[in-house]
């Protein structure tokens, strides 16, 4: 029985001590106002950049951020419990990148109810989802994925001279964003007759998805000059896929987001282009956002932040 | 020492734990003894309990069940579809039961009859009744139901949100069939000794058939809650759901062995990760941390469980 109960203190004093190097600084009484940011995932180097862009706003304007995010990027249940979470921590204001454009709804609806001022940051919520629940938004920032999509299709059409047959690779089916890109991107291309999309499937935002299902792509359709990938992490798998089938340098690789792998591999002339968003800038622009809310400022309900093209030409940075 | 004396005295340090654990929240932070708090993490809980409270009984059997994850997903894309069909509330969800309970048996069938190590079975399942939940959708998910349905996830009944008063009834049929029932007797006595019980005259294919048939049942159900709450059934969701139900399990004492266990102490396993949770949110503690912490808790109490056996034997 002696052996149990010692075991049993050891984990409570692990777990005790890890709860306590973790909570360096919680300091609960301080007038500060609190934010709350509540990211898809902390493994991808967009929502990094996110984190450090808002981090940087936090500490200039003397606001106390906590950043939360769920281990998987699509589990948005999880998302949905950071969010009850943190709103009976009393934050004064949310800052949320929903993981589901509509299953986040009614955890915005619990904010709303709690009185919690609530951003949306990177992906819409779904108007129809968040009209039917009532609830209401201070402001969205992001990137305006449709023009995004446009940029990269008219360059396509642009180098291609107007020839070409294409392969999208696209997120997870269903998300605002990749929808947005592939809608800008078929409507740009659209107007040239001579390119054709050959297939169009989704790769789910990753890195070895893209791999395997630009792979069965290929095969399928050998006659494929070109690929859009809807981030830049597909796009990598794709050239991956396109160099084991020996077609390196023969298919143009388009992607999006301009992360640094994908920076390196348009230097590297492995890839075409792809469309440069602000993440830091989309944190910091929400942390400014919920201080002004909170300050009961009057915060613009839709504010854009800047994309552009990255090609060859301005991919060293 | 009396096995049974065992079983409750485990339950007992875990429940200790437990309370352990919310002192230490109390203590660090004044938001987490509040009754506002304490109903979220039941509510929260809801879910993984419903599902743990399946799996209790498989790995009791001395079985595993990968595939619970993948079968929310399917239960719950079915229900969606169904009530988006227009076919009425009650009968959804019992088509949604129907799924879950019919895919769990498929486990059981070819774990029985395909002589196939549940691991392998399940595995493979999990894959299978993934891919029906994206070909059945197309990959998109189904939103937005009617108040009626999403009152499932958003009414309270004296206070207390309604999933939570799902699963506390899940907990006490599934209480009622392990313990007072001859089916709740023969998964102890198949997961303790199989051969043993098989040669004593009991249908030992039949009744691990029902296992499985019993925790793919009790996925739907968190399926029917998992749907309401967000008000809209995903074909991606509930991936690596298992892992978490086998944690509660674990850390609620039940052997991975098989044969020995209860559903007091996967309630209280399923606890004690909603609170830490909830606890290391509250806090503002790193996601990554977060992480680390939860694993740790797992393989300590799986270290207390194998410390006992050792002793024991």
């Amino acid at each position: 029985m002696s052996h149990r109960r010692r075991l049993a203190a050891i984990v409570v004093l692990v777990v005790l001590a890890m709860v306590a190097a973790c909570n360096r600084g919680g300091t609960e009484t301080s007038a500060r106002p609190r934010v709350g940011l509540v990211l898809k995932t902390l493994n991808s180097p967009f929502f990094i950049e996110m984190q450090r862009g808002a981090e940087e706003a936090a500490k200039r304007l003397n606001v106390d951020l906590v950043v939360q995010a769920a281990d998987r990027e699509i589990d948005v249940e999880r998302q949905m419990q950071i969010i009850e979470n943190l709103i009976q921590s009393r934050v004064g204001a949310l800052a949320i990148t929903p993981a589901g454009s509509r299953e986040v709804v009614p955890a915005v609806g619990k904010a709303n109810a709690a009185g919690i001022p609530t951003i949306i940051v990177d992906t819409r919520l779904d108007p129809k989802a968040s009209a039917d629940a009532g609830v209401k938004t201070v402001t969205f920032i992001g990137s305006d994925n449709v023009l995004g999509g446009k940029m990269i299709g008219e360059y396509l059409v642009k180098v291609s001279g107007g020839n070409a047959k294409v392969a999208i690779l696209e997120g997870i089916p269903g998300h605002e964003t990749g929808d947005s890109r592939v809608k800008g991107f078929r409507g740009a291309v659209g107007a040239a007759p001579g390119i054709a999309i050959v297939a169009s499937q989704p790769a789910n935002w990753e890195r070895d998805q893209g791999f395997t299902v630009f792979q069965n792509i290929l095969q399928a359709h050998p006659e494929i000059d070109t690929v859009f990938a809807c981030n830049d992490m597909m796009a990598l798998g794709a050239i991956e896929a396109i160099a084991s089938a020996g077609r390196a340098g023969k298919i143009r690789v388009l992607g999006f987001d301009a992360v640094q792998d994908a920076r390196k591999a348009i230097v590297e002339g492995k890839m075409e282009a792809s469309v440069a968003q602000f993440p830091d800038e989309m944190g910091r622009v929400a942390v400014e956002s919920a201080v002004k809310a909170l300050k009961g400022e009057t915060v613009p309900p839709d504010q854009g932040v800047r994309i552009a093209l990255v090609t060859r030409e301005n991919a060293k940075q | 020492m009396h096995p049974r004396f065992l079983a409750s005295g485990r339950r007992l340090g875990t429940l200790a734990g437990l309370f352990g654990l919310c002192l230490l929240l109390w203590i660090l932070t004044p938001h987490f003894l509040t009754v506002s708090n304490l109903l979220n993490v039941l509510e929260q809980t809801a879910i993984n309990a419903v599902i743990a409270a399946g799996m209790t009984f498989v790995i009791i059997s001395g079985g595993i069940d990968l595939s619970v994850g993948s079968l929310v997903a399917l239960s719950g894309v079915v229900l969606g579809t169904l009530l988006h069909a227009g076919v009425p509330m009650p009968v959804a969800i019992a088509a949604s039961l129907g799924v879950g309970f019919f895919f769990g048996v498929l486990n059981g069938l070819a774990i029985t009859w395909g002589r196939l190590p549940p691991f392998i079975a399940t595995l493979g399942m999990m894959s299978v009744a993934r891919g029906c939940a994206l070909l059945f959708t197309d990959g998109r998910p189904v939103s937005g139901f009617d108040a009626a349905f999403r009152n499932l996830a958003t009414a309270r009944v004296f206070g207390i949100p309604a999933p939570v008063l799902v699963a506390i009834g899940v907990y006490i049929v599934a209480w009622f069939v392990l313990s007072k029932t001859r089916f709740g007797r023969y998964v102890y006595a198949i997961g303790g000794n199989e051969e043993a019980t098989r040669l004593s005259g009991v249908n030992v294919r039949l009744h691990k058939m029902c296992v499985y048939g019993v925790s793919g049942l009790a996925s739907a159900v968190a399926a029917v809650l998992l749907t309401s709450r967000l008000n809209s059934a995903q074909p991606i969701a509930g991936i690596m759901y298992e892992l978490d139900a086998i944690a509660a399990t674990v850390i609620g004492g039940t052997s991975l062995m098989g044969g020995e266990g209860g559903l007091g102490g996967t309630i209280i396993g399923a606890l004690i990760m909603g609170v830490l949770r909830n606890g290391l949110n509250l806090l503002g503690v790193s996601s990554f941390v977060q992480q680390i912490v939860i694993g740790l808790v797992i393989v300590f109490a799986v270290l207390i469980d194998t410390a006992l056996k050792s002793r024991r034997t």
